[in-house]
Parts: structure tokens; sequence; C-alpha cells
């Protein structure tokens, strides 16, 4: 029954999962040119770009450095003794078709070289070139292997989230339902109208409410963030006053915190707390900010909401005295379906996609959320945006800050 | 319509819980619960119950597997009549054939969510109570 997304410790993750750049090894070029002098320019050449440069006087030792060392790409002359130029673009993509290959050619074969290109190679550099030629095109061709990777990694990421949602997405869909289900049929089948029994069904059925309720947050969470991530989910930038967004969303949520004698707060100035964003991705970020701090407070609690705009951002925080995040939960709160699993929150409803929606609209407007938090005192999370400001007037005219 | 007879159930879901035992209990059975395999096998070889009723995703993925074997292992329980109830699949594979004392070898396999009418019958029959 526990059936959880498993989410990974940071310490499964490299940087490039993360997003995050760190300090790369060079990247490794092999060059294979029966020309000495050849070989010694190109690898003074690379290293001076900050590449690792290895040169091979032949095929045979340059694929099996090749082999070994997986080289981001590889130049190879055409016209070699042993193994040739094109048999060496074929056995390289062999080894991994994703080294990108530049091969070097006389004048003379410039109809070899198209052939080359034909086979695979990336591009030609025709004999006799200029360093800045051999640079401009090393340059490019990693670019573009570069793009070509992550764009291979996105597409893995994707598929393997989508399998995981899929099969996360029902489980969270049917238990609700079976429980449902097992209250009505034991229902339906139980004899006898004494106070005992009346009692047991009003529970039962209100049990049954919950869990509807329940189910009904997890559709309009998974459709929200479904718009959020397919863009549909109207993306205009105008300006918005979040004054009066977050201002509307604490009155409507003014009955739900008195019931559980939480008072809801705000210092927000009366006017310039302004965004260029999207009022109703807005809407819902802020509602899903307060909805977590009145959910997750204590009884007599208080939400504090705050604004300001300082250094052309607009900083709203929303914090709550409630129970509070351990910091080891923290690196993984913006991830979807992920859950505290502490008794302290284990009651709690929630469909574990609220904080990922968030973060997904802050990053869709450029802006960044994070979070403080102490344990049994409270939690505060820290909007940044880019605020709006008066378009800028040149001359009379009117720029388009937009 | 007392038959005394006890009904072990062994799940983590309360709601699941709840429903069955009040159930069971309105039709005269004693119902004893547990929420997890550790305790399910306690409470069976303190208390001995006529029949167990027990899920096999609790707190770990295979808890109610390893609740089974080791019910089975005690020389008194190692008839009693177990149904497995799960909604982690429709039916469990072949293999685990009730008669062979396997390591799986239970009675009767429902899926979640049950029909409450059908499981009182089988218990009913199993361990034979007649209305």
């Amino acid at each position: 029954m526990p059936l959880q997304l498993e989410h990974p410790t940071a310490a499964d993750r490299t940087g490039a999962e993360r997003g995050v750049s760190e300090p790369a090894a060079p990247e490794l070029v092999v060059v294979i040119d029966d020309d000495h002098a050849m070989r010694l320019s190109c690898e003074k050449i690379l290293s001076k770009m900050g590449l690792r440069a290895e040169t091979f006087e032949d095929g045979a030792r340059g694929l099996e450095a090749v082999a070994t060392a997986k080289p981001a790409m590889v130049v190879a002359d055409l016209k070699m003794p042993g193994i040739s130029g094109m048999e060496v673009i074929s056995r390289v993509h062999e080894i991994d078709p994703q080294i990108t290959i530049v091969v070097i050619t006389g004048y003379a074969t410039i109809d070899t070289a198209v052939e080359a290109v034909r086979r695979g190679a990336y591009d030609f550099l025709p004999k006799p070139f200029s360093p800045d030629e051999l640079r401009l095109i090393v340059n490019r061709g990693l670019e573009r292997r570069r793009l070509a990777m992550e764009a291979q990694q996105h597409e893995i990421d994707r598929t393997m989230l989508k399998r995981r949602f899929v099969t996360f997405i029902s489980h969270q869909l049917r238990t609700p339902l079976a429980t449902i289900y097992q209250y009505l049929d034991v229902l339906r089948h139980l004899e006898g109208e004494d106070d005992a029994m009346r009692m047991r069904r009003r529970e039962w059925l209100d049990h049954c409410l919950t869990r509807i309720q329940e189910l009904q947050n997890l559709i309009t969470d998974w459709l929200t963030l479904a718009q959020v991530e397919g863009g549909t989910l109207s993306r205009e930038r105008v300006r918005v006053d979040l004054t009066s967004v977050i201002s509307e969303i604490l009155r409507a949520y003014e009955p739900t915190a008195a019931a559980k004698s939480i008072t809801l707060n705000a210092e927000l100035p009366d006017d310039c707390l302004c965004v260029w964003g999207d009022r109703n991705c807005l809407n819902v970020l802020f509602d899903n900010l307060i909805t977590n701090a009145i959910k997750y407070n204590k009884p007599g609690g208080s939400v504090m909401v705050s604004g300001h705009v300082a250094r052309g951002e607009a900083v709203i925080a929303v914090a709550d005295s409630g129970v509070g995040i351990p910091e080891k939960y923290r690196p993984f709160l913006f991830e979807e379906f992920f859950r505290v699993k502490d008794d302290s929150v284990k009651k709690t409803a929630g469909t574990g996609l609220g904080l990922h929606i968030c973060k997904k609209i802050v990053s869709e407007m450029g802006g960044t959320i994070d979070l403080t938090s102490e344990v049994g005192v409270g939690s505060t999370f820290c909007v940044r945006l880019p605020a709006w400001r008066e378009p800028d007037v040149v001359n009379g005219e009117q720029n388009d800050a937009g | 319509m007392r038959d005394d007879k006890r009904i072990l159930i062994v799940d983590d879901d309360h709601d699941f819980v709840e429903a069955i035992s009040y159930f069971l209990e309105r039709n005269g059975f004693t119902v004893l619960r547990a929420h997890d395999g550790a305790e399910g096998v306690r409470v069976a070889k303190m208390q001995r119950p006529d029949l167990i009723l027990m899920d096999i995703m609790m707190k770990e993925r295979t808890d109610g597997f390893f609740a089974i074997q080791e019910i089975r292992r005690d020389p008194v329980l190692k008839s009693v009549p177990i149904f497995v109830l799960s909604s982690f699949c429709t039916r469990l594979p072949d293999f685990e054939i009730p008669s062979s004392g396997g390591w799986l070898a239970h009675d009767m396999f429902f899926a979640k969510p049950v029909d409450t009418a059908q499981l009182l019958e089988k218990i009913r029959q199993r361990v034979g109570v007649t209305v």
C-alpha cells in the first residue's frame, strides 16, 4: 500500500541532472593525422582552447584511443596510410554515435570531403587552414554535440518521469476509490437501524466525502500542473498587483483559518507591489502557499504574508507558525509528489503537487522561491519575482518594456 | 447469533480495517486487528484466530508475504485459513497452491476493494458457520 515515488537523495545525482553547471573536466579531442607538423599545431591550438588533445599518427592507434577514452570529438585526416579517414568515420560512430567528427582534407579532395560528411562527419576543414578556422569548427562541433546530448537526456528524463507518473497517479486515484467502494459496499450489506448503526453510517459517509474531496484536489492539481507545463494556463504578461491578488486569497480563506483558530495577517504596500505576469498563475501560486501555511499550522497559530519591492524584485514572504520542515526533506520539497513523512503531518491530506506547481510558476516568470524553516516554530516561503516598473520614457516616445 | 469465531485482520489501511471489522462484528464474529506483518504474527501466535485476512503491501512491499511464512512455521497456526486481500494485483501467481504448504500457502485471494457479501460467505464456509 505505501507506494511512494522514489525521490533520489541529493548525493545520487550528478551536477548535470540537477541542472547545475559544475566545473567540468576539459573535453577530449583525438587528432589522427600522419603529418607530424599538423599534429603538433593542432595539439597546440586545441590546448590553448582549454581542451585536452591527444594525437595519433595512424587510424589503428587513433581508434584504439577513441574506444578507451570516448572523446567528445575526433579530427582525422582523410588521406592516411593504413586505415583510411573514411573508415575512421564509420568505426568511430560504431564506438559512439555521439562523437563529433571533423575531417581534414586537401583542396584536391573536396569531393571526398563531401562524401565524408555524407557518411556522418560533422564538417570538413580544407588544408591549409588557419588556427582560427580550426577553433571555429571545433567550437561549433562541440556545441552541437552538447545540445544533442542535452536533448537526449531530456527525452530520457521525460520518458522516465512519464512512466513513474502514470503508475503513481493510478495508485493515487485507486486507493481512495477503493476505500470509498469498501465503505459503500459494506454499508449496503449492513442490516439494522439502531443508533450505533446510524452513527456509524454517518461517520463513514463523512470519510467517503473526505476521500472524494482528496480525489478532486488531486485531479485539480494534476490538471493545473499539466497546464503550467504545457503552457495552456494562460501565460499572458500583464501588470498584476500582488497586493490585491493576495488580499483576495486571504479574504477567501478567512473562514477556513478561523475554524482552526489561525489568524491571517498581511503587511502589503498599498501600491507598487506589482509584477509582470499572468494573473491566473500568480493566483495559483499564492493560493497554494497560503493554503499550505494554514494547513500545516497549529491551532491558535498565525500566517503572515508580507511584501515589498527591493532592487527591481517583488519579494513576498508567506510565513506560518506551523510544524516546520526538517532539513533532510528540504532538497526534495519542490519535487512532484514529494510529501514529508513525519508523524506531525501524516494525517494532513495533500497531493504532493502544490509546491511543485509553485516552483514551476515562479521559474516560468523568471523568479525564485526558497524556504527557511525551523522545526516546531514555522516555515517561511519567500518568492522573488521581477518587479513591474514604469515603462521608460525616452524623448517623449514610449519604449516597450515588455 | 454469536458464534465466537475469531477473525484476525492484518492491514495498514485503517479505513479498510474499520469497514470490514465492523461488518464482521455485526455478523457475529469477534475481530482482532493488526496494522503490519510483525504485529499480525504476534497477535496470531497469542490469540490463535480461526481465520486470518492478510494484506500484502504494508510497511514493506512484501510485509504480508513474510507474515504468512512466519505464521505457517508455527505448528498450531500451520493450518489456519488465510485469505490474502490486496489491491496490489488482481490475482496471485499460480505457483502458490493453497494445499502445497508452500511459502505463501494461503487459502483464497481477494482483490481490493473486496466484494463484501462474497467475503462474508467465504469466511462463513471456511470457519464452518451456518446462518
